[in-house]
């Protein structure tokens, strides 16, 4: 007989199986990303998302009940939330699981009704909410759930709504015409439906090794380390090295030296590429471990902790905070600032114009919403600003804000570091918070700004057509120049940006991978065409961009 | 009716000879110059202070003796019956403190009152204004000395630096230098509001800080000292610029503001050198100071 209901039990499976499915699926989708650049991450955002929902509901084990299950998918991919699908993802389960939560057994009317409220949510989630994206392909789904939600058939019913999707997702190039230049789909509708696809893989019973949650777990987003005695500490010594192969290493020598490791330690990673092997374990004998892999090669990049000397140094640590917070209560101030920030230069920058909490990342690496309340809990202040300081991040900066409510939060949606820097240079004390907020939002919008990268990939975008490696200066609404040279690339985008307004400072923030001479010349060069204007260049030290710019 | 003197310092902008014609006494600030000492206006011109200052030269402020405080103090009063003494702002300076305790000596007292409204430049230039015109109107130096006392905190000034160095350099207004970042070029807008010289907002560019300025003084006027005319009539506050070494750039900026509060006049002076030394060559400054009735 046809099972067309879904219980606790068989919901966590489907969830975890979806789980899976993205998380395999994830390069791929990293890959859809309209704009080449080397930090495209819809993908690995969106399995962060779910990997930290995940973790909870694994946690919860075989028998969970629908209400617990509902509450671990909802507040762990809440706090897991990163990069806007993976915010936008959160609000989606966050919906559909306050339908499931109150429910002992999932029909396809409490299905469908489950999406509509999932789709609900996300929209409200988003302040321009824009079609030809996740949302299109939600919201199809939901409309197509809605039509079907008298049948009984739950195979037929996931099917055929997933299949919905999928045709909605296929047309999203049609709704977006960035997607159309570019020749692909939707980023975050593809994960979303890698997700439900996955899903509907376990519903009719195929089983998934749900070992990659365990290993995502390497990193726990806020493992209290009290939880975990020293004593509990199994295996002493975190141990981690490469193995540069000089004689075969297959499948069946890989499966042999995961079980000699499994025979000596646990938390075992071993992934092979081409000629190398990658090495992780937890071992009372890292001797044993490096003995066996000289079998197969040299080693490099070798690494070993004592886990329990960490540990108890992290409690030492976390205990000294303790007081420490205890401390600073006393002195609250009135106002705090956090900013998203990467490299060593501009870190300081803003570290020195008063920025109490940097949150590592940017492009590159979006911070969670879990980041972020963390770096909100660490500002001793009544009120704290919150420079996101890229467009993907600030929605996860809007969504830590709904769950602070011991202080106020102001998120001042800056798209890049010029945007932040410019906020807090006009931050007044003496103004009220709402008009700081106000002068904020005005001044950000007068600065323009450029970033100058590589392609990964061959595209054609806003009429340009770029090929891999090719140097890209991007603008606040698109790509501005493509050459070949970033020096001649970056002075085109920085005549592009300016084109014949009037500009007082351009200011040159140069990466990490661009020499101090390099820069200084590109500088001069720059000074010398905008002769009326003041250049300032700054070591930013930031990955991945060149050159940073800004002009006002 | 009692014959009264006034006098001020060299930081309210008012030259020996200006203090001549308006029938004043202006006491020079001393300034120690790598070693030398110079009376500000009388031994040293600013345009020899500036070429000095960039020059990198070792230069700080004193306070006027009070040797040659109380010599003018004695001077004037063979011919006064009392004196109005109007020094520099107490909040920038500790001449005020040391020119209030010598007039209580028994030689002064009841004759010499020193004024504490702590104005500076501009402003302290008004306060003189004012304390001759309420001397024309026949009041005593005690009613003068409290009424612009009184009338202390209605006045503000707004002053755009165009290098936060000379402020770090001398390490005086600390914790202004300190909330101001250093390391990216800022053009930091400073208040000065009765005692405080404090940081009022960081700017990126001398357009950006104008225009700080322009706001802060129209709330100042709006908020503060009894609103914005409707239809471009003379305001009901003094309007007051100063500069340090560019004149150009002030007369731009003048232009400006006199463009933003039509029908008013704007009374410009370079900045004293007392203030200059701290802040440095290119600074603009406004100032807004409520009519005394």
């Amino acid at each position: 007989m046809a099972v067309n209901t879904i219980d606790a039990k068989m919901l966590s499976k489907m969830f975890l199986a979806g789980a899976k499915n993205l998380e395999v699926k994830k390069e791929y989708i990293n890959e859809l990303n309209v704009f080449p650049v080397p930090d495209g991450d819809t993908g690995t955002n969106m399995t962060l998302t779910i990997m930290s929902a995940a973790r909870e509901v694994a946690a919860l084990g075989d028998e969970p009940e629908l209400m617990q299950l509902a509450k671990a998918i909802s507040s762990g991919s809440l706090r897991g939330a990163r990069g806007n699908s993976g915010v936008i993802l959160s609000q989606l389960f966050r919906g559909f699981c306050k339908v499931i939560g109150e429910q002992q057994e999932i029909s396809v009317k409490i299905l469908s009704k489950a999406v509509e409220k999932a789709v609900e949510s996300a929209y409200k989630a988003v302040m321009k909410p824009k079609e030809g994206t996740i949302l299109t392909v939600a919201k199809g789904i939901s409309v197509k759930a809605a039509e079907l939600s008298n049948t009984e058939d739950m195979d037929y019913f996931l099917e055929t709504v997933i299949t919905y999707g999928e045709e909605v997702l296929a047309k999203t190039p049609e709704m977006l015409p960035v997607l159309k230049q570019a020749g692909v789909v939707d980023s975050g509708g593809q994960g979303l439906i890698e997700v439900l696809k996955g899903a509907l893989m376990a519903f009719r019973g195929q089983e998934i090794d749900l070992s990659f949650v365990a290993e995502s777990t390497g990193k726990p987003v806020v493992a209290d380390s009290q939880a975990v005695d020293t004593a509990d500490i199994k295996y002493g010594y975190c141990t981690e090295f490469i193995i540069m192969l000089s004689k075969t290493f297959n499948i069946k020598h890989e499966m042999d030296f995961k079980a000699f490791l499994e025979s000596i330690g646990d938390s075992i990673v071993v992934v092979a590429d081409d000629d190398i092997v990658k090495v992780h374990v937890h071992t009372n004998d890292p001797g044993l471990a490096i003995q066996r892999a000289l079998k197969y090669g040299a080693l490099s990049n070798m690494k070993i902790d004592n886990m329990r000397l960490e540990h108890q140094e992290k409690l030492f640590k976390e205990a000294e905070k303790k007081e420490n917070t205890i401390e600073e209560t006393a002195t609250q101030k009135d106002v705090g600032f956090i900013s998203v920030s990467i490299g060593e230069g501009l870190n300081e920058i803003l570290t020195d114009l008063g920025v109490d909490v940097i949150i590592e990342g940017g492009q590159t690496m979006n911070p969670s919403t879990e980041d972020i309340l963390s770096a909100i809990e660490k500002v001793n202040a009544k009120t704290v600003f919150i420079f996101p300081n890229n467009k993907n991040i600030i929605l996860a900066a809007n969504q830590a804000q709904t769950l602070v409510d011991n202080k106020k939060i102001i998120v001042i949606p800056t798209k890049n570091i010029p945007q932040g820097i410019t906020a807090i240079i006009n931050y007044m004390p003496d103004l009220s918070d709402e008009e700081n907020e106000q002068t904020m939002l005005s001044e950000i919008s007068n600065v323009k700004t450029g970033q100058v990268t590589y392609a990964v990939r061959d595209t054609v975008i806003d009429e340009k057509t770029i090929h891999e490696n090719d140097i890209m200066g991007i603008g606040d609404h698109g790509i501005l120049a493509v050459g070949k040279e970033i020096a001649e690339t970056t002075i085109e985008m920085v005549e592009e940006m300016i084109g014949d307004d009037e500009v007082e400072l351009i200011s040159i923030y140069y990466g990490q991978d661009v020499k101090e001479e390099d820069a200084k010349a590109l500088s001069a060069q720059i000074g010398k065409l905008y002769s009326e204007c003041d250049v300032e260049l700054q070591f930013g030290g930031q990955p991945i961009y060149y050159y940073v710019i800004s002009a006002e | 009716m009692s014959k009264i003197a006034i006098m001020t310092d060299s930081n309210s902008g008012i030259t020996q000879k200006q203090a001549e014609e308006m029938g004043i006494s202006v006491l020079p600030m001393p300034f120690m110059i790598d070693g030398q000492t110079y009376l500000e206006g009388v031994s040293l011109t600013h345009e020899e202070f500036y070429e000095k200052l960039e020059a990198g030269a070792d230069i700080s402020t004193s306070q006027p003796s009070p040797e040659s405080v109380m010599d003018m103090w004695r001077k004037l009063l063979k011919d006064h019956d009392e004196v109005v003494h109007i020094p520099m702002s107490s909040g920038l300076s500790g001449s005020c403190q040391t020119a209030i305790m010598l007039s209580n000596e028994e030689e002064f007292e009841g004759k010499v009152h020193v004024v504490n409204n702590q104005r500076i430049s501009v402003t302290q230039r008004q306060s003189v204004l004012d304390a001759i015109r309420l001397s024309e109107e026949g009041k005593t130096a005690d009613e003068i000395k409290e009424i612009l006392e009184e009338d202390k905190l209605n006045s503000s000034i707004y002053i755009m630096l165009d290098t936060l160095y000379y402020l770090k350099k001398g390490g005086r207004i600390t914790p202004a230098a300190a909330a101001l970042g250093t390391l990216l070029k800022l053009k930091p807008v400073l208040q000065i509001q009765g005692e405080k010289l404090d940081a009022f907002a960081k700017a990126r560019t001398k357009n950006q800080g104008k225009s700080i300025m322009l706001t802060a003084m129209e709330n100042d006027i709006k908020n503060r000292f009894g609103g914005l005319s409707e239809d471009d009539e003379e305001l009901d506050v003094h309007l007051q610029m100063a500069y340090t070494k560019d004149l150009e750039a002030a007369n731009a900026f003048k232009e400006e503001v006199a463009a933003k509060f039509p029908g008013n006049e704007i009374c410009m002076d370079p900045l004293s050198l007392s203030v200059a030394c701290h802040i440095g060559p290119g600074a603009l400054a406004v100032a807004v100071t409520k009519k005394l009735k």
